[in-house]
């Protein structure tokens, strides 16, 4: 497992310098021209003003020496600065990854929690009340756009019942808690600050529902569609049998085996939620990674799109080596050569 | 057992995410949420002079830039006016008088070739220390060597001169007038030479390459306005904090911090608003405007200096319509074709106004000049004239965005619906940014809607951009692949205004260059869209500035 683990690591790399290349190429031959983003469209006549923001930029060297350049900072740890926020794209996407990370967690958290047991449960009460709706609210949740759901609930629960707090990651007048992790509920728990504690699981909890809710409808179809096939195996028909109780042989027999395609959904639907939550971002003002991406590519702002590319790609990476490993802890008859 | 007991969770999923919402929830800044009424004027009451609840605009960011003399945006410019300070500054009651901020007088010599600026001495810098000429020269000395965006403000300016530590001396290479006015553009705000250049700024002729202050300018500040940077997340929230050694020359902020929150849309604004989780929000529509009944929230239409236009490239290749004579004739034939009262009605709702040319209304010498008025015989006619009676196809790219609350896409389909009604068939094509600017720049776009904003109270920025006059934004890009276009008339009466501080002598020049203006027909505008101001009906102080959008430091709330 060692060697394997280290032979994938070994070629992210590779990986992601084909990812760079091919964003790189791509972007560059896009019909657009990222000066349009670095100078004001008033003062794109202004000769002087868009020489200088070519020279400052690196868009005044041709395309391969730009590349060159590129590659030559990233290995020594540097993306660039980015051309809309004029930070450090290493900045840009530390700033905004612990936001992502914090709603995707809470998202995947709810996605499992409830998307697991009502899979179970509606597999074994096949076509009973309980299997039919589970069944409903899982074509509803994984349906329905993201944006819909999020215009609706908020309005619902923000608008009308006035339960849900303002879009945002804390209450828009108070001051965030001191930066730990970057990730606001812990950060105020680490505090000791339980009242803003509070207030950031508060805002958290709308969002996180949205967006939890299309992967726990994926999971629960997951899950009942697997379990149903388990249910029907020869073991299981052993192990009751033998007089195992229901319990005993859903959570003990069935469940391990049902888990390994769930397993597969919720690696590759965290890697996804990373760096493609922008919808849910926008709807509820919530600063992470996918507002970040759709902003850097509208705008042409090539250090950031890398950046965020790279980032992406080695989450995918780790997300199926992490899938992988898990296979093998909860079947151990799959053995990585 | 199992089925039974887990059958019951998804049943109660929605109830129990409400509940969690309501047990979670401290809603001590929430809303009134009082529906049903109608947008009213907001209250008098007693002042709240040192107020601690914080101010929360929802705005869509543009990208900020924190560096006073890189930046360009429309949130730069309430930022910048904020935290920093001008050599003049624009009466509150008139978008078009210059008074005193920085600067306690100012004065020109009798060829207007020199500017002298008399310096308040009781000037001082957000960290107390004094602001004194070499600041100033500092400052704008950097503005025009940076060759930032904001670099042009300071065109035309030779040297600058301290002849002590209250008075400097701006010496042109050619009679300006309208220097004083340039001066209140937030751009041109005096910065704290010493603290700056601690942090890696520089002011020299080399600061091209040599600043390296503007990553710092995102988490600090260094000026001498009566807010400071208190944090900047970009977008997230960009928050300020009273300048406690403010000196004047107007009071003291009342509220001690004011948070711009990024809200992307009018409608994510509106909700705070209602709600009262925002107690200003910057970017509502007329639509949205006419949505609004809560009795809490104040709902003013004024009118803006701000305007949308259409525009001409006569010298293009590789689209369609690069093949006709986009002569005087057919401008002015599409001038008349277009339906103006009903572009307003469209899309504002009626909340704008017609513009005579590329000079918004209000500006000098914009009183007299003739609205423009859809005439679909004299477009016919003239379209006849100008070689093509039977129409013709051209291409439309534009860019598709939201601006000022007008939809492009929407005021393009109406340019587009009122001119079939003379066979001039328009092929539209919304575009992001980079790639229609790209394309203006290749000469590849035929025709085109922008908007535009002032910079500062002079009419002179409107021929300097729009005017067919040597250098001039408009006179490049109109002539395409063919040249500059270059309008003796216009030059000339262009030239004569820079040289006259006559302000009635301005005025006819500048009518008289509006006329020629509207006669070339390169520029339409199409709408002067008023600024709707949506805010908590606590809030006092709201008022549109020509230089600076919103003044933060103008805004109180009341008891009452």
């Amino acid at each position: 497992m060692g060697t394997y683990i280290a032979r994938r690591l070994a070629l992210m790399p590779l990986l992601l310098l084909g990812v760079v290349t091919l964003v790189f190429v791509v972007s560059r031959t896009a019909a657009a021209d990222p000066i349009a983003s670095l100078v004001p469209e008033r003062l794109l006549g202004n000769e002087e003003v868009v020489a200088a923001a070519r020279a400052r930029w690196g868009l005044d060297k041709s395309a391969p020496e730009q590349y060159a350049v590129y590659i030559k900072n990233l290995v020594q740890g540097d993306m660039g600065t980015s051309f809309r926020t004029k930070q450090p794209v290493g900045h840009d996407l530390a700033e905004r990854l612990p936001a992502t990370i914090e709603l995707t967690v809470a998202a995947l958290a709810i996605a499992a929690i409830v998307g697991i047991p009502a899979g179970i449960a509606a597999a074994i009460g096949r076509d009973s009340l309980v299997d039919h709706v589970v069944r409903l609210f899982s074509l509803i949740g994984s349906s329905l756009p993201v944006f819909w759901t999020g215009l609706i609930l908020l309005y619902v629960f923000f608008v009308q019942l006035e339960v849900a707090p303002s879009p945002g990651r804390i209450d828009l007048r108070a001051l965030p808690p001191d930066h730990i992790t970057g990730l606001y509920t812990v950060d105020a728990l680490l505090g000791g600050d339980f009242r803003q504690a509070g207030d950031a699981l508060h805002h958290l909890m709308l969002p996180a529902f949205v967006l939890g809710w299309a992967v726990m409808g994926i999971i629960a179809r997951m899950v009942r569609a697997s379990m149903l096939d388990v249910l029907n195996q020869d073991y299981i028909r052993t192990a009751r049998a033998k007089g195992l109780t229901g319990r005993q042989v859903v959570l003990t027999h069935a469940l391990r085996n049902a888990l390994i395609p769930t397993v597969t959904i919720l690696g590759l639907s965290l890697a996804a939620l990373l760096t493609g939550a922008v919808l849910t971002e926008t709807i509820f003002s919530w600063p992470g990674l996918g507002s970040y991406a759709v902003e850097s590519t509208r705008t042409l702002d090539l250090p950031a799109v890398m950046g965020v590319a790279i980032l992406g790609g080695s989450m995918f990476v780790v997300a199926n080596l992490v899938i992988d490993i898990t296979y093998g802890l909860i079947d151990p008859r799959i053995r990585v050569s | 057992m199992v089925t039974r007991r887990f059958g019951y969770l998804i049943l109660a999923l929605f109830a129990t995410l409400a509940l969690a919402l309501v047990a979670c929830g401290d809603d001590g800044d929430g809303g009134d949420g009082d529906g049903g009424g109608t947008a009213t004027e907001a209250a008098a009451g007693n002042k709240i002079a040192d107020d601690q609840k914080p101010l929360v605009i929802a705005r869509a960011m543009d990208t900020l830039n924190g560096d006073p003399h890189r930046a360009f945006c429309d949130t730069c410019q309430i930022y910048i006016s904020a935290v920093y300070q001008t050599l003049v500054a624009l009466d509150h009651d008139d978008n078009s008088t210059l008074i005193p901020r920085i600067a306690t007088e100012w004065s020109a010599s009798d060829d207007l070739k020199n500017w002298t600026f008399k310096l308040n001495p009781d000037a001082v810098f957000s960290d107390g220390t004094a602001l004194t000429s070499a600041d100033v020269k500092w400052s704008l000395e950097r503005l025009a060597n940076l060759k930032g965006s904001p670099s042009f403000f300071m065109d035309g300016v030779d040297s600058i001169d301290t002849t002590d530590e209250h008075t400097i001396v701006v010496h042109m290479a050619a009679a300006d007038a309208s220097f004083p006015a340039k001066m209140n553009a937030p751009y041109t705000a005096i910065i704290n030479k010493a603290l700056a250049e601690a942090n890696g700024a520089t002011g020299g002729d080399d600061a091209e390459t040599t600043d390296a202050a503007e990553q710092w300018f995102l988490s600090a500040s260094a000026g001498s306005g009566p807010y400071m940077m208190e944090s900047f997340q970009e977008g997230d929230s960009l928050r300020l904090v009273r300048n406690e050694n403010y000196w004047g020359p107007t009071p003291k902020a009342a509220i001690e911090t004011v948070i711009i929150q990024e809200v992307a849309d009018a409608v994510g604004q509106r909700q705070l608003l209602e709600e009262g989780a925002a107690d200003i929000a910057m970017q509502i529509d007329p639509d949205t405007a006419r949505g609004i009944s809560n009795a809490g929230v104040v709902i003013q239409s004024v009118p803006s200096l701000n305007f949308v236009y259409v525009g001409f490239v006569v010298g293009t290749e590789g689209a369609v319509g690069s093949d006709i004579d986009l002569n005087q004739d057919v401008r002015q034939a599409i001038q008349a074709a277009i339906d103006y009262n009903g572009m307003i009605e469209v899309l504002l709702g009626g909340d704008g106004r017609k513009q005579a040319t590329a000079i918004p209304n209000g500006f000098l010498g914009t009183a007299n000049l003739p609205l423009p008025e859809r005439d679909l015989e004299k477009a016919r006619k003239l379209l006849a004239s100008g070689g093509y009676p039977d129409g013709f196809e051209m291409d439309a790219p534009y860019w598709s965005t939201n601006v000022y609350g007008v939809d492009f896409n929407l005021m393009m389909q109406k340019v587009q619906a009122d001119l079939t009604e003379i066979n001039v068939r328009l092929n539209l094509q919304p575009l992001e940014a980079s790639v229609i600017f790209a394309d203006l720049s290749d000469n590849k776009v035929p025709f085109t809607a922008i908007y535009y904003a002032p910079d500062h109270p002079d009419t002179v920025q409107y021929p300097q951009y729009f005017a067919m006059i040597e250098g001039s934004r408009w006179s490049g890009r109109a002539g395409g692949n063919q040249g500059p276009i270059v309008s003796a008339t216009q030059q000339d009466l262009y030239e004569k205004a820079l040289l006259t501080d006559d302000l009635d002598e301005r005025e006819r020049l500048y009518d008289e260059l509006g006329r020629e203006m509207i006669s070339d027909a390169y520029i339409l505008p199409l709408a002067n869209p008023n600024l709707i101001l949506a805010y908590r009906s606590d809030l006092q102080g709201m008022h549109y500035s020509g230089c600076c959008n919103l003044e933060l430091a103008e805004l109180y709330r009341t008891t009452d």
